[in-house]
């Protein structure tokens, strides 16, 4: 055993187990049965050799790839985000009507609705497009970026 | 944008999970576009849950799963190594026999030994992970692993022989 605590027969059940390529064996353990191995190559050849010549198999494989289409047809399935909006008119009517009566009596009321259409037209153009923003977040954030640009900086759109 | 980025990094890796568990095209489709069918509806309130690789590949794990259970039961335990000495010997030596030859091998594997294999082996998925999107424990997935390949070591050797 060595300081790390790795053994002869952890290196051999990871061979067995995850192959002869570091990078698959258990991320907490690969530093330590690297050391281990290059410390005692001799102990390892045989294990070595097979689990190499399986890794090699593997590499035959043919990886099978899916209809070039698919993609675009999951798309298609995905929620979409808000394409139109209503139209100012019928917002309006929704505030200054709200149970649907078609003809407010009075001037006041129609003053009401200017001032509405002035202060909506005024802070219409910060109001944000939140759909899009916060399901890109939430679908980055399942893919376990912060946003977009971590995202693109690490897996480009071209890979 | 994010469902596209969501759909070109995932998908790929579903669809074949499915696909080498199914051995179906059609059929790994179907299950890819259902693990994302359910993606769609999940994201909204995804937050606090898994990495979406592992949730998307329980899923289709679980979808197929329950495909093979209605197609044959009798798949579910241990598979006799059909296909597996089918090929001639010399053609074994063949980049392209030798693909299909560890491929039928796989093939061949008992159910959950080819999920383990597959996500672990030919996908690169990590230990954890891999344990995660099979719902076992990683003592469980490094038993399946190692029981995989002695079973093509030996497969494999006895196709070398004869």
């Amino acid at each position: 055993m060595t300081k790390t605590g790795m053994t002869d027969a952890r290196v051999l059940e990871l061979l067995e187990t995850y192959g002869a390529w570091p990078m698959a064996w258990p991320e907490e353990e690969r530093e330590a049965a690297e050391a281990h191995l290059a410390a005692h190559p001799e102990r390892f050849a045989d294990a070595l050799a097979d689990a190499r010549l399986l890794d090699a198999a593997f590499e035959a494989e043919p990886m099978p790839e899916p209809d070039p289409s698919l993609a675009a047809r999951l798309l298609a399935d995905a929620p979409q985000p808000r394409t139109s909006r209503d139209s100012l008119g019928a917002r309006l009517a929704r505030i200054v009507m709200p149970n649907g009566q078609r003809w407010p009596a009075g001037a006041a009321l129609a003053s009401l609705g200017m001032g509405l259409f002035a202060g909506y037209t005024a802070s219409a153009s910060s109001v944000p497009a939140t759909y899009e923003t916060e399901a890109e977040a939430v679908v980055y954030a399942a893919l376990g970026y912060d946003q977009y640009d971590t995202y693109l900086e690490e897996v480009p759109l071209d890979e | 944008m994010a469902q596209s980025a969501l759909v070109s990094r995932h998908m790929p890796v579903v669809w074949r999970v499915a696909f080498r568990m199914l051995r179906d095209r059609q059929e790994a489709e179907d299950v890819t576009q259902e693990t994302f069918l359910r993606a769609w509806k999940m994201l909204p309130d995804w937050e606090g849950r898994s990495k979406f690789s592992t949730w998307a590949c329980t899923v289709a794990i679980n979808l197929c799963r329950d495909r093979l259970k209605k197609k044959a039961p009798i798949l579910m335990e241990a598979l006799p190594e059909r296909e597996a000495g089918d090929l001639p010997p010399e053609q074994a030596l063949h980049q392209k026999q030798a693909g299909a030859r560890i491929s039928a091998l796989i093939d061949a594997l008992p159910e959950r030994q080819k999920e383990a294999l597959t996500l672990s082996a030919l996908e690169g998925m990590g230990n954890k992970e891999a344990a995660a999107a099979m719902q076992v424990s990683v003592e469980a997935l490094e038993s399946l692993l190692s029981r995989a390949r002695r079973t093509l070591r030996q497969a494999l050797a006895e196709g070398q022989e004869e």
